[in-house]
């Protein structure tokens, strides 16, 4: 009798901690409902109506049983969608970019909470939550990854808005593609063993593989789609093949228990050193380092520009913090392995990057190169293989994201004026021509080139800091040499904005209320962390305690 | 706050109005103008707590500013930073003088520039935290940048870029030995921290290399001089003086405040090459000079071989001559900063620098000839104007130290008497030869007003050098006893009168 009850009870389905995840449902569920509006276009209601009654029930019991933050962020994405319809009626573009910001503002609204409420309540120090049978790791990486992605997407929203209006190729689809992404991108740097690892960056690739390729009519966008799809398979494929060499090595998925079982022996088995290597084969093709870049300056040059910043912004942030995790959590005790060869790419990186883009006219390719060799500067912080280097990574592409979106928001003005590639002669005179814009692109192109004064220069500082406390000097001597080099192309650029007379027979930029909120909020942020980083960089800080 | 973050902020509230102001006209002008000048007062006012007899830092601002990383905006001064204070809130009212009716294009965006420029140098000068040093030390590129690459002339952006790209290097070689500085003052930037550190024979070795790398291209010693002939010739008027004024001497402060202090060991080793290295310098810079055609490039050649003096005297590590290095800084800032207000004064009127251009000027325009003579006649090192002041306790302690580099540099002062008096003797004397020459105008008011509180300095110094000294000479000292060669020489010195009495 009693047995029989133990066994009942035994299949009990596990509990779910809610809170772990939290910041993520709201986008998820934006992207259903906008997808739901999208097919009853013209009965709005249909939908608006039954998400605002489902929001502010579900929003009601959580303030009822005492949650009163995640409470009203449910109630209020729940009553945005029919507050959209009733002030934007017939444009459903609108009614879209509202509610997916609204579900993004959201999960900030929430990723703050966690921070101060699951997290960190009242401490000093972080304690990490284990969630959903060890799948995933609400921690420092997972923290600091949403605040990057979802303060990306949020930006990308109203920068890219009427870009792609203009070019139209804003269909229904690309802000629940944008959520779905941004969900993936957060649930990567979540992910606490390697089957939702996978599925979560397949999650995000596939949706970016759709993005790349909006612009239908263009052939371009259309090899950068194809290219993006059948090179981001193979390194997929290659990826997976690694993480099923190290489950056989291992006898485990989970990632601290990997690192425990390395942990145990002295030499690796030969089965999880192949592993270990394909899966950096895989992670270096998704953040691009040499020699897996490759794929980069085509797709970012081919996809629609706001596509393109968000992938060089947000992409590099959610799989740099699988890079972490995987090899400061998973592999710490193989550094003998990796580590070399991680700083070798680096540097070659950090090299490579630097001296081909000085060679590009084409300004979304030059910023397709100058975001190579910032992954080799995030690398130095992985290879550091310590507290502070996996702060300053984490802390580096915040950085590289908000100047990386200042930049292309820029570019986005630019382009719609000229309705086609961006060279740098489109930009002469620019200073004069339209002074804030130049100076919002000079600004990201300085904190890009790590000047002081803008949050650029505080992310080399860390990584730098990271790599020398760790003794690798002469790598951080290669990042400054690459910096010089990359200095070069940054200022070429702004060289030719405000050291250059504006050629009359190109027309001004064209700029909307929602890309001039965007670069603004983008520009502040690049001074914002530069000028008086410490309350971020004490988020920074805390993101070093994990689930090991 | 204190008077020193006062004066720090008030060129920086100064181009902030400017950025508010909606047009450029009379009022911009008038704004930078009170806003230098405010800033020249607050840093006359730091001399009357500053306390002549504390060779430390002092009158301390601390700011706590970035705890996580150990950062703090620490402001302080001593006699020597002091010293270059003042000088860079002196000249920077004649700057926006002295540009007041030549910059028509983006007035606001210069005298912006000027500002935040003045403010960055301060802050170089006055940081006593290696990160917040660092951090206005790269500040300084960006407006010295637009100045030369906006209101420069024509080949101005090659120029620019190239002076930008130079110092970025030598300064990131820098932020890396800072770094690793950082590690081992157990995380702290503090200056005091980083002076307690001990370092191996070899890590000094390493980090005063790349320390040296960031301050020689600054000064610029030879061989990285090369950027600042272009850039000193395609700067407009104003970018010129605060370049050879001020920022030049950013790299002889930094060796003096940061190189030899952190690393004694190696700056005792290297000393004898970095004497080598200055009066190479001296040498090269005076010939090369003596060879231009144009007077800009003359007289930037010129500051080559000075601010050879200057490093001469610095690793000269004796009181009277590594002083001497501090006031010298100083001469060459009002006597170069002069002479390029001259130029630019005389290309106003011409829209040529080219020496055989001119010719008998004297004749035409007595007053301009008359201050070029005695700006000149400083920057050779006349006994009676500042030049000497500086320069000669410099080769007497040069000769003391090493035989050789007092007597090769002492060719050098002997250059520029002649490519200083051969250029003032091809365009002011001789027949008055040309349209162009005869219709030449003199100094107006206005340009009169902003070379004769430099002559008047020129002159003071010359004649009463004691007070400057009274400021500088205690904190070279400190320095001087913290590179330890003090002792060391005074017990060379007593072996040698052994041996003698024996």
């Amino acid at each position: 009798m009693s047995v029989a009850l133990l066994a009942q009870a035994d299949l009990q389905l596990p509990a779910v901690e809610w809170s772990a995840i939290a910041p993520e449902l709201g986008p998820t569920a934006m992207a259903l409902v906008l997808l739901l509006l999208a097919v009853v276009r013209t009965r709005p209601f249909a939908v608006a109506v039954p998400t605002a009654l489902l929001g502010v029930a579900l929003g009601g019991w959580l303030v009822s049983v005492g949650q009163a933050v995640p409470g009203a962020v449910a109630i209020g994405l729940g009553l945005v969608v029919p507050a959209a319809v009733v002030a934007f009626p017939g444009r459903q573009s609108l009614v879209q970019a509202f509610s997916a910001a609204a579900s993004l503002v959201g999960a900030l609204v929430l990723t703050a909470w966690q921070y101060l409420v699951v997290l960190r309540p009242g401490l000093d120090q972080l304690v990490p939550q284990e969630a959903l049978a060890g799948a995933v790791a609400n921690d420092g990486i997972a923290l600091f990854t949403r605040l990057t992605v979802y303060l990306t997407a949020l930006l990308v929203i109203p920068i890219g808005y009427g870009y792609l209006q203009d070019r139209r190729i804003n269909r229904a689809e690309v802000e629940p593609l944008i959520l779905l992404a941004v969900v993936g991108m957060a649930a990567l740097g979540t992910a606490n063993d390697l089957i939702t690892m996978f599925v979560a960056l397949e999650v995000l690739s596939l949706a970016l593989y759709v993005l790349a390729g909006l612009a239908r009519r263009d052939r371009r966008s259309q090899e950068a789609s194809l290219k993006y799809f059948v090179l981001g398979a193979v390194a997929s494929a290659i990826l997976l093949y690694g993480m099923a060499l190290t489950f056989v090595a291992t006898g485990s998925v989970d990632i601290p228990s990997i690192g425990a079982a390395v942990g145990l022996v002295t030499t690796p088995e030969l089965v999880g050193v192949i592993g270990l290597g394909l899966v950096t084969v895989g992670v270096g093709f998704k953040v691009s380092l040499v020699p897996f870049q490759f794929w980069t300056p085509d797709v970012y040059q081919g996809a629609p520009t706001s596509i393109t910043g968000f992938m060089a912004a947000a992409v590099k942030a959610a799989a740099f913090a699988a890079i972490l995790r995987l090899y400061l959590v998973a592999f710490p005790d193989l550094e003998a392995l990796w580590v070399p060869v991680l700083a070798v790419l680096a540097a070659v990186t950090m090299l490579y990057g630097a001296f081909v883009a000085i060679v590009q006219h084409d300004l979304k390719r030059i910023l397709a190169y100058s975001s190579i060799t910032h992954a080799g500067y995030a690398t130095i912080g992985v290879v550091a293989n310590s507290d502070a280097g996996l702060s300053s990574t984490l802390w580096y592409l915040l950085t590289y994201a908000v100047g990386t979106l200042g930049a292309f928001g820029c570019v986005i003005a630019i382009e719609r004026r000229r309705r086609g590639e961006v060279t740098l002669l489109d930009l002469r005179g620019l200073g004069r021509s339209s002074p804030a814009l130049a100076g919002i692109l000079a600004l990201s192109l300085l904190s890009l080139a790590g000047i002081p004064g803008t949050g650029g220069f505080v992310g080399k500082l860390l990584v730098f800091q990271a790599g020398v406390a760790s003794g690798f000097a002469w790598l951080v001597v290669i990042g400054v040499l690459s910096s010089v080099v990359a200095a070069f192309f940054y200022l070429r650029i702004a060289g030719t904005m405000f050291l250059e007379e504006p050629d009359p027979a190109r027309g001004l930029p064209v700029v909307t209320t929602g890309l001039s909120f965007g670069v603004s909020v983008a520009a502040t942020l690049v001074l914002y962390l530069g000028v008086y980083p410490q309350p971020v960089l004490e988020i920074a800080n805390a993101a070093a305690a994990l689930v090991r | 706050m204190g008077l020193l973050t006062i004066t720090l902020l008030i060129p920086v509230f100064g181009a902030l109005v400017l950025a508010m102001l909606d047009r450029d006209g009379r009022t911009p002008k008038v704004v930078a103008l009170v806003a230098s000048l405010a800033t020249f007062a607050a840093s006359l006012a730091l001399l009357v707590p500053f306390d002549l007899g504390d060779p430390g830092l002092q009158l301390t601002d601390r700011l706590v500013w970035i705890p996580a990383i150990g950062a703090d905006i620490a402001l302080a001064v001593d006699g020597t930073s002091l010293a270059l204070i003042l000088l860079t809130t002196f000249l920077t009212p004649l700057i926006i003088l002295a540009s007041w009716d030549t910059i028509t294009d983006r007035v606001r965006g210069y005298l912006a520039a000027f500002l935040l420029l003045e403010a960055a140098v301060i802050g170089v000068f006055a940081a006593t935290d290696l990160l917040l040093f660092y951090i206005f030390f790269e500040f300084t590129l960006v407006p010295m940048y637009l100045i030369i690459g906006i209101w420069g002339g024509a080949a101005r952006k090659a120029a620019a870029v190239k002076f930008f790209l130079y110092t970025l290097l030598g300064g990131l070689l820098m932020l890396v030995a800072i770094l690793y500085l950082y590690g081992q003052a157990g995380g702290s930037f503090a200056y005091e921290d980083v002076l307690a550190v001990s370092l191996s024979a070899t890590e000094q070795r390493w980090l005063f290399a790349a320390f040296l790398i960031a301050f020689a291209v600054k000064v610029p010693l030879f061989p990285v001089h090369t950027w600042l002939p272009d850039a000193h010739t395609e700067a407009p008027t104003g970018g010129s003086v605060f370049l050879a004024g001020v920022l030049l001497k950013l790299g002889t402060f930094g060796l003096l405040r940061y190189a030899l202090p952190f690393f004694p060991e190696a700056t005792r080793e290297f000393a004898p090459w970095l004497l080598a290295i200055a009066v190479v310098g001296i040498l090269y810079g005076a010939v090369v000079a003596l060879m231009q055609a144009d007077i800009k490039r003359l007289i930037a050649y010129s500051s080559v071989s000075h601010m050879g003096f200057v490093v001469l005297g610095t690793f000269a590590l004796t009181t009277t001559a590594t002083s001497a290095s501090v006031v010298q800084m100083v001469n060459h800032g009002l006597s170069t900063g002069a002479l390029f207000l001259l130029v630019g004064f005389l290309y106003e009127r011409r829209h040529t620098r080219q020496i055989a251009a001119f010719g008998g000027l004297a004749k035409r325009i007595p007053v301009m000839a008359g201050l070029w003579l005695v700006v000149s006649l400083s920057s050779l090192a006349l006994p009676g104007l500042n030049g000497f002041v500086g320069e000669f306790p410099i080769l007497l302690g040069a000769f003391q130290v090493n035989r050789t580099a007092g007597v090769l540099a002492a060719f050098g002062a002997v250059l520029a008497a002649l490519y200083l008096l051969w250029a003032y003797q091809r365009m002011f004397h001789g027949p008055l030869e040309g349209a162009d020459n005869e219709n030449t105008a003199d100094l107006g008011a206005r340009e009169i007003g902003v070379l004769a509180p430099l002559v008047v300095v020129i002159v003071a110094i010359g004649l009463y050098p004691k007070p400057l000294y009274d400021l500088v000479e205690p904190s070279v000292d400190r320095v001087l006893a913290e590179v330890g060669v003090e002792v060391e020489l005074a017990e060379d010195e007593l072996a040698v009168d052994e041996e003698d009495e024996r």
